[in-house]
């Protein structure tokens, strides 16, 4: 029969009594503690997710009606490095082979590459670890000019974008042929910086950053399909942004 | 007493660690054959565990640093440090070779570069290993950029990303082994309600709950 208070108060609990409130005690701690920390660690990158940021930019859409913030990226304001095995910078050094399915396949220097039609523009570039950078200027020359120059063959339908140290990156010839898609040798009016893969990479601003191969060696034309180093890790054959297409 | 070969005595005797029974009526009854006996196989996994954990202190080092590094790349770069100062000098003229020395001689930049490159009438590249000197020749600009490797964390995140390849697959392949085996160890160290039928069970089941609660809110792949 359950003791009443006031009982208890006159006659305290003895050790054994004692002992195991303790112990029921040091369980529930236990056990809140437990709950909490697994709570915290499953959800703990949610603070990012929701963390909210007040540039006038991030309600716009863009030009095609798409929002111009992907859905879950967060904004940046300057490019970050993101690694790779970092191939040669010498512009002296650098030679790219446009190759492939085409009639006149060619190897360009840099100082080449420098005398043909320059575009400068504005770009989003969209990291596919969530970050998302909004009018980055590159300075470049468009992959549609280079694809004019090689001839490239009806019945292509892919670009392998090559880079150092047997990097590639796969993109559809129709989207490669925007105007906005370049071999990009100036960032923010300057050169290249090292961790930007210089002298020259390849930029592809509507899918994920890594369609756009860093230390570009080569740009070859295909009519199948060839997944590249990331397509071939589990991340997302074509890698739209808008879609959400990380991994495949 | 006698040990198991390598067995810390100490730590054997937490098998006998079992708590003693309130002297009761029912407990005086009991057989002996009933209480709790220390087991044979404890001491031995234990050994195991603790072997295996001394010999996994490397190995964790390198790639929870790493694992740390690599995980947030979007906000930093773990391999390098990087830097890029914008010189000044007014317009430059003389050849190629001559520019770059005197640039370099004016900033203070030291060494001999790899290769000196007239990219066009106004541009000049002067590389060195870790750093380029981009010189506007027109205006005297020069952008001196390079980087400077991060040594110890580089060294490790080229070990966990296995860019060596070769032999290191072999090392990572058993270390991958070795966790497993401390993972499945370490379950059945303690016995009792610090171990697997108590403290231990919820603890493991709270570890596993992590990755599940996070694949089914976040969607999952």
């Amino acid at each position: 029969m359950k003791q009443p208070q006031h009982d208890r108060a006159l006659h305290p609990p003895g050790a054994q009594e004692r002992a195991e409130i303790e112990r029921i005690e040091a369980r529930r701690t236990f056990l809140k503690g437990a709950a909490a920390g697994t709570l915290v660690m499953a959800f703990g990158g949610a603070a990012f997710a929701v963390a909210a940021d007040d540039d006038p930019r991030l309600g716009t859409n863009r030009p095609d009606g798409r929002p111009r913030l992907p859905p879950g990226q967060r904004l940046l304001s300057a490019l970050r490095p993101m690694g790779g095995e970092p191939g040669d910078p010498s512009a002296a050094a650098w030679r790219c082979r446009i190759h492939g399915d085409c009639d006149r396949p060619t190897t360009i220097d840099f100082a080449t590459l420098l005398r043909m039609p320059q575009t400068s523009l504005r770009a989003d570039v969209h990291c596919v670890t969530g970050w998302t950078v909004f009018d980055a200027p590159w300075t470049g020359v468009r992959l549609s000019h280079l694809a004019e120059l090689a001839g490239v063959r009806p019945g292509v339908r892919h670009v392998v974008f090559e880079a150092a140290h047997g990097y590639t990156a796969n993109v559809p010839l129709r989207e490669a042929l925007r105007p906005n898609v370049m071999l990009a040798h100036r960032l923010n009016g300057a050169p290249l910086p090292r961790p930007h893969g210089p002298p020259v990479r390849s930029l592809v601003p509507d899918l994920y950053f890594w369609k756009s191969a860093k230390w570009l060696t080569g740009v070859r034309f295909v009519r199948a399909d060839e997944p590249g180093y990331w397509e071939t890790r589990g991340y997302h054959n074509h890698g739209d942004p808008w879609r959400e297409e990380r991994y495949g | 007493m006698q040990g198991a070969p390598g067995i810390d005595h100490e730590r054997d005797r937490s098998d006998e660690r079992v708590p003693a029974p309130e002297p009761s009526a029912t407990s005086a009854k009991e057989p002996a054959a009933k209480r709790e006996r220390p087991s044979r196989w404890r001491p031995w996994l234990r050994a195991a565990h603790r072997d295996l954990g001394y010999l996994a202190v490397g190995l964790t080092l390198v790639y929870a640093l790493s694992g740390l590094a690599v995980n947030h790349i979007s906000d930093w770069d773990p391999n390098f440090e990087s830097y890029s100062t914008t010189h000044e000098l007014g317009r430059l003229s003389g050849d190629d070779a001559a520019i770059a020395r005197s640039v370099a001689r004016t900033i203070g930049v030291e060494g001999t570069p790899r290769d000196v490159y007239r990219a066009s009438p106004t541009q000049l590249e002067v590389t060195y290993d870790r750093r380029t000197l981009h010189i506007d020749t027109r205006t005297g600009r020069v952008i001196d950029e390079g980087q400077k490797p991060r040594w110890l964390l580089r060294a490790a995140n080229w070990l966990h990303l296995n860019r060596g390849k070769k032999a290191w697959t072999y090392v990572a392949d058993t270390y991958a082994v070795g966790l497993v085996l401390l993972a499945i160890t370490g379950m059945f160290m303690l016995p009792g309600r610090k171990g697997l039928i108590g403290r231990g069970a919820i603890l493991v089941l709270l570890g596993a709950a992590v990755p599940i609660v996070y694949v089914q809110a976040s969607g999952g792949p």
